[in-house]
């Protein structure tokens, strides 16, 4: 297929000019941040579909019943846009991958949350690699004006524009910046919160003072333990394993607390409360 | 409960301080060793309370009142009559232990002495002591009069009953206190490095330009500032000499190791905004 028939295809596809009215968007990956796209994709006018593992992996939730979107077990091949937005679980991600790749035209980008994994590594995991172009997903910051997008080497202007015209359509600018595990805002970020942790760890002093200190003392918008509560501990330990198994470096190593916060569930926030 | 404050440095902390303390209408004996330093001090404190009034934070009234609770002082036995004494000289291990030294013999004994020190050990400090339960840490940030949140560090031999007493002063004084442990960077400092120390590691790794981290970081984020454009107005030799001290007193942890383009940036002397270049261009500003 020539250039100039893709970049057609893919524009039309994501401006839903398509014949029979709305632009299929297809979203697959992990649970909350599946839903906080669905519905703001919804909100915006696309035909969102949500594609649960046939495991029923995902199990119903509240959000479901919106009518943002609609499930289903299988991907549409009348997709026009696909989204995964898997940090967590890799041979996961790797199977929506897969399954996209196979189910999908190859006019139809896909869309992939790039932190925990580089979209270049991502590309190799299906035929017509043009099509995936990374981004950062993480649950919480959906509200934001601007996103974070990774381009692989074989993503060709036309994927690239198609990405960006998607974000448009949801009110944000897209920053490209260069295709590395952790990218820019959860590299920062979650080594703040590694930091607070470790502090938490040796007992320099407790949660609540840790974030009233960061925020009054340095402006910061959220404590970073607020901040982690609120992204997820299970999102921060996969971005920050992430860059430490890319990087090598001792800087890099996770707080052993803060595996135990995000492995254990919420038992951090009972204690001295309960009891 | 704290009738005579002592403030020992009349910098720019020590001002800050005062200026905070005098409008709670606390006699505040500001000591410095000459008469100018305290004279710049007590213009300083005049100009920025003329700024309060008319941002309308404070009345004309309270303004003139607060300026009658400052008593300059260049002899350190006029701060026998403070119940508790701030010291905010420069941040130099030797020139606070000599000072507390001199301190303790000046004072009652039930005085309880704190340091606003920033980056040395409160528990070094306190060592030159003959009672050292009775020094404790306030960390207060600058601007002291306007800023909120005062660190207190309670160091090895620092007792419950002075640890309380710092946090019932930075009470009284409007501050929101936290309690840290005397450990490098206490909260603030260390668990903002990787704040520029990560950007800093982006940019060598050319993830992304400065301009685009700062964007991220703000608009993403929601962080008031970029991490470069923080550390120009910090000062990038400021921000170089924080991190490092605090990799030497972890004894080179790797987590706040200091970055080339940091060292590169102070060599060749773009600084920030104090000297019109940094990571950006200051053109307006005067440049050094």
């Amino acid at each position: 297929m020539g250039k100039a028939k893709r970049k057609s295809d893919q524009r039309s596809a994501v401006s839903g000019q398509t014949s029979g009215g709305r632009a299929v968007l297809s979203i697959i990956g992990d649970s909350p941040l599946v839903e906080e796209y669905a519905e703001l994709c919804g909100s915006k006018g696309y035909d969102v579909v949500v594609v649960r593992d046939s495991k029923g992996k995902f199990p119903p939730t509240r959000e479901q019943k919106s009518k943002a979107f609609r499930e289903t077990g299988a991907i549409p091949p009348e997709t026009s846009l696909a989204l995964e937005l898997t940090n967590t679980d890799l041979p996961a991600k790797r199977k929506n991958i897969e399954q996209l790749g196979k189910a999908l035209s190859p006019a139809t980008a896909i869309l992939s949350s790039s932190i925990t994994v580089t979209a270049t590594r991502q590309s190799s995991w299906m035929d017509k690699k043009h099509r995936l172009v990374g981004f950062g997903a993480l649950p919480g910051f959906l509200d934001r004006a601007l996103v974070e997008v990774a381009p692989t080497v074989f993503s060709p202007p036309e994927t690239i524009e198609v990405v960006r015209t998607f974000f448009h359509s949801l009110g944000k600018e897209i920053e490209i910046v260069q295709d590395r595990v952790g990218m820019v805002l959860p590299r920062i970020l979650c080594q703040i919160i590694n930091e607070s942790i470790f502090a938490l760890q040796d007992d320099v002093a407790s949660p609540a003072d840790i974030d009233t200190a960061m925020k009054m003392g340095v402006n910061y918008p959220l404590g970073p333990i607020e901040w982690a509560d609120r992204i997820g501990f299970k999102n921060v330990y996969a971005v920050l394993s992430a860059l430490e198994d890319d990087l090598r470096e001792d800087r890099y190593r996770v707080a052993p607390l803060l595996k135990q916060m995000a492995e254990g569930g919420d038992w951090w926030k009972q204690s001295g409360t309960t009891s | 409960m704290f009738k005579h404050l002592g403030v020992v440095g009349a910098g720019t902390m020590g001002a800050g301080i005062t200026h905070a303390a005098a409008l709670t209408n606390t006699d505040v004996m500001l000591y410095d060793i000459n008469d100018t330093i305290l004279r710049r001090a007590l213009e300083r404190i005049k100009t920025d309370l003329r700024t309060g009034v008319k941002k309308g934070k404070i009345t004309q009234e309270q303004m003139t009142e607060a300026v009658t609770h400052i008593h300059p002082r260049t002899s350190l036995s006029d701060l026998h009559s403070c119940d508790f004494v701030v010291e905010a000289a420069i941040e130099d291990l030797r020139v606070k232990k000599d000072l507390f030294k001199h301190l303790e013999t000046s004072v009652k004994t039930s005085t309880i002495l704190a340091t606003n020190t920033s980056s040395l050990s409160v528990t070094a400090i306190a060592s030159v002591l003959h009672r050292p339960e009775r020094v404790v840490g306030m960390h207060f940030f600058n601007p002291a009069h306007i800023m909120k949140l005062v660190e207190i560090i309670a160091g090895r031999n620092t007792s419950r009953e002075t640890v309380q007493k710092a946090f019932d002063l930075s009470k009284f004084l409007g501050k929101v206190p936290v309690v840290a442990k005397d450990t490098p960077g206490f909260i603030v400092n260390r668990v903002a490095r990787p704040f520029y120390g990560e950007a800093l590691r982006l940019l060598g790794e050319n993830v992304a330009t400065h301009e685009q981290i700062d964007r991220i970081v703000k608009s993403i984020g929601g962080f008031p500032m970029g991490p470069f454009e923080l550390m120009d107005l910090i000062g990038i030799d400021i921000n170089f000499s924080v991190t490092q001290s605090m990799f030497d007193q972890y004894f080179g942890e790797p987590r706040y190791r200091p970055h080339p383009i940091q060292k590169q940036m102070v060599d060749s002397n773009l600084l920030g905004r104090k000297t019109g270049r940094g990571f950006y261009e200051y053109s307006d500003e005067k440049a050094g």
